[in-house]
């Protein structure tokens, strides 16, 4: 009987009710679409964060942090560095890149040369955008990319011969790619590390390495750790203001979501608590009724909140199974790749629901303070 | 007979508004009493006092042994459950179950539900081919119907009926007279309030209030107004 009760209680209502389920599936639609992002936020955000460049930086010690000048104070052996990282053999490692940095003057302007491998530093630097490219099959000339805007102020073009000096050497480069990074980079000329080497007569020798980690700022910090304990000789530093701008934006956004979340749980519950408040002066008369039928407080209580219930894990379960579709499309939309759907969404989804439906009915709780005798007189 | 009502100096009072003064009246098991007199005058009250709606403001109402003011908000519950049959004027069926999901309904909140015996019930008021039909469908004495059938589910000890035909005209009015008839001839113990002078005279006595006391007691009653 009790659940026979229960069906008609919830059909005999269902046009006040519309209202609420409407509100507890839009509410569980958002709620579970956020989780669904917030589970997967941190996966999806360090791989954005990759956009950002280098985030971890070995150098030979704080003076070799400085910018080099025209002769550089302090160098690291490039292959120690290399073998080091190779060793670790860690996944998260996305790209390590060496730098040599010296100063050249290019048409009697002093420039800075960074010799790199040009290769590499699409994926070091993915937000970089470069006009031509970073590399040249033809052997028979030697490529340079150079920053904005050394081109602006050397008018240069792609293609245009670029004569750089060196402690009384010189050398012929051709321009193939003109970088757009957005950042001191912008007035650099990159070469291809050994052809710097060569020139400054430093084999073997570079500046730093960069390299791109994924994963949160505590491992990052924990990968350089065991990087620095690999080379006691080096400083090995996670780039600050990277990580911790990841973090930040982690944290962030989490709160964001978490704030969301509840907000929305609010919303959620006065929607249904103002339905409830409606349902609960309809149904005086049949509470009073199934009072002087000898119906127990608890009795007639339970029945309501288990319609109630029904009503949240309902509207729980639909908006779970919409909200991880939403979930998906903003996916697509912010990060361009889908989210995946995460099965403890579905219950937690639907708890939420219940608890949020449960805390709306308190109106139909106050039903069993009821007086059958009151009722009766038409007060 | 044994005594199944007993009323002492009951008392209740509304804020400053007197309800009943001061009643005292007894009711043999097995007795159709009708209780009447103008509105406002303590009827309803003394029926909802007797069948634990409400609790006095002093005095005494014993119903089978049980006196109803002592009792609690869940004895006051077990109470109703166990032996009231309560009949309104309003009929108050819930309108979004069946003529035997009310019935049924009764029976849930005593103990367990028979839908065989709820079914008899209704067949027993000539309702048997208005079982699935909703309050809505039904005429209002149909409903009252619907309603004595809820009140006898649970074999109370007592059955209280408020006005039950004064929202029935002539004919649904006398089929359910015709009912409570039955159920006196079976031993039912009846206290039915009424306007209706024709109705009163069917009852074994009738008990008259004006102002919240008696008015008028029948020789084999003892009263103290």
């Amino acid at each position: 009987m009790f659940w026979r009760l229960l069906w008609k209680l919830l059909r005999g209502s269902s046009g006040r009710l519309v209202v609420a389920i409407l509100a507890l599936v839009s509410g569980g639609t958002v709620i579970s679409a956020l989780l669904n992002l917030e589970f997967d936020i941190e996966r999806k955000l360090t791989q954005e964060f990759r956009m950002l460049g280098a985030n971890l930086v070995i150098s030979p010690g704080h003076d070799a942090a400085q910018m080099p000048g025209d002769a550089p104070s302090a160098l690291m052996n490039e292959s120690d560095a290399f073998a080091a990282i190779q060793n670790l053999k860690d996944p998260a490692v996305v790209e390590a890149v060496p730098f040599l940095y010296i100063v050249e003057r290019a048409e009697d302007t002093p420039v800075v040369v960074a010799g790199t491998k040009l290769e590499d530093l699409p994926k070091l630097e993915p937000a970089w955008r470069v006009e031509g490219q970073w590399t040249s099959a033809r052997d028979d000339q030697t490529p340079c990319v150079v920053g904005r805007n050394v081109a602006q102020q050397l008018h240069l073009a792609l293609n245009s011969p670029l004569h750089l000096s060196y402690l009384g050497k010189t050398a012929q480069l051709v321009l193939i790619g003109i970088v757009d990074a957005g950042g001191a980079e912008d007035n650099q000329v990159f070469l291809q590390l050994p052809e710097v080497q060569s020139f400054a007569g430093l084999s073997g020798q570079i500046s730093l390495a960069q390299l791109s980690v994924r994963g949160t700022a505590r491992s990052i910090s924990d990968y350089a750790a065991r990087l620095a304990a690999a080379l006691p000789s080096y400083e090995v530093r996670p780039i600050r203001q990277v990580t911790e701008a990841e973090g930040d934006l982690l944290n962030r956004i989490r709160l964001l979501i978490v704030s969301m979340v509840l907000l929305i749980l609010a919303l959620t519950a006065l929607c249904v608590l103002a339905t409830m408040a409606a349902l609960a002066m309809e149904r005086r008369q049949d509470v009073g009724l199934m009072k002087a039928l000898g119906g127990s407080i608890a009795r007639i209580v339970a029945l309501f909140m288990a319609e109630v219930g029904v009503l949240g894990a309902a509207g729980g379960f639909v908006g779970a199974i919409l909200g991880v579709e939403l979930s998906r499309w903003m996916g697509q939309r912010v990060f361009g790749t889908a989210i995946s759907a995460r099965w403890e969404i579905f219950p937690l989804t639907i708890a939420l629901m219940v608890a949020v439906a449960l805390a709306g009915a308190l109106p139909l709780r106050l039903l069993g303070k009821v007086k059958p005798a009151v009722i009766f007189r038409g007060e | 007979m044994a005594t199944l009502v007993q009323v002492e100096d009951l008392r209740k009072e509304f804020g400053n508004v007197r309800a009943l003064a001061g009643v005292s009246f007894r009711v043999e098991a097995g007795e159709w009493i009708a209780i009447m007199g103008p509105s406002g005058s303590g009827k309803t009250t003394l029926i909802n006092i007797l069948g634990g709606l409400d609790t006095p403001t002093s005095g005494q109402a014993i119903v089978d042994t049980v006196d109803v003011g002592r009792l609690d908000e869940s004895g006051l519950t077990r109470f109703r459950a166990q032996k009231i049959g309560f009949i309104f004027q309003q009929f108050h069926l819930v309108p979004y179950l069946t003529a035997l999901e009310n019935v049924m309904l009764a029976q849930y909140f005593h103990s367990t539900t028979d839908e065989k015996e709820a079914r008899e019930a209704l067949e027993r008021v000539g309702l048997g081919d208005r079982i699935e039909h909703l309050p809505g469908k039904l005429s209002g004495g149909e409903q009252q119907r619907v309603a004595v059938a809820r009140a006898l589910i649970n074999h109370p000890k007592l059955i209280l009926a408020d006005e039950p035909t004064g929202n029935l005209d002539e004919a649904n009015e006398e089929t359910v007279i015709q009912l409570f008839r039955d159920l006196h001839r079976e031993g039912h113990t009846i206290l039915m309030v009424t306007h209706a002078s024709s109705i009163g005279s069917l009852a074994d006595r009738r008990i008259e209030f004006a102002h919240g006391r008696l008015v008028q007691v029948p020789a084999s009653l003892k009263s103290v107004t």
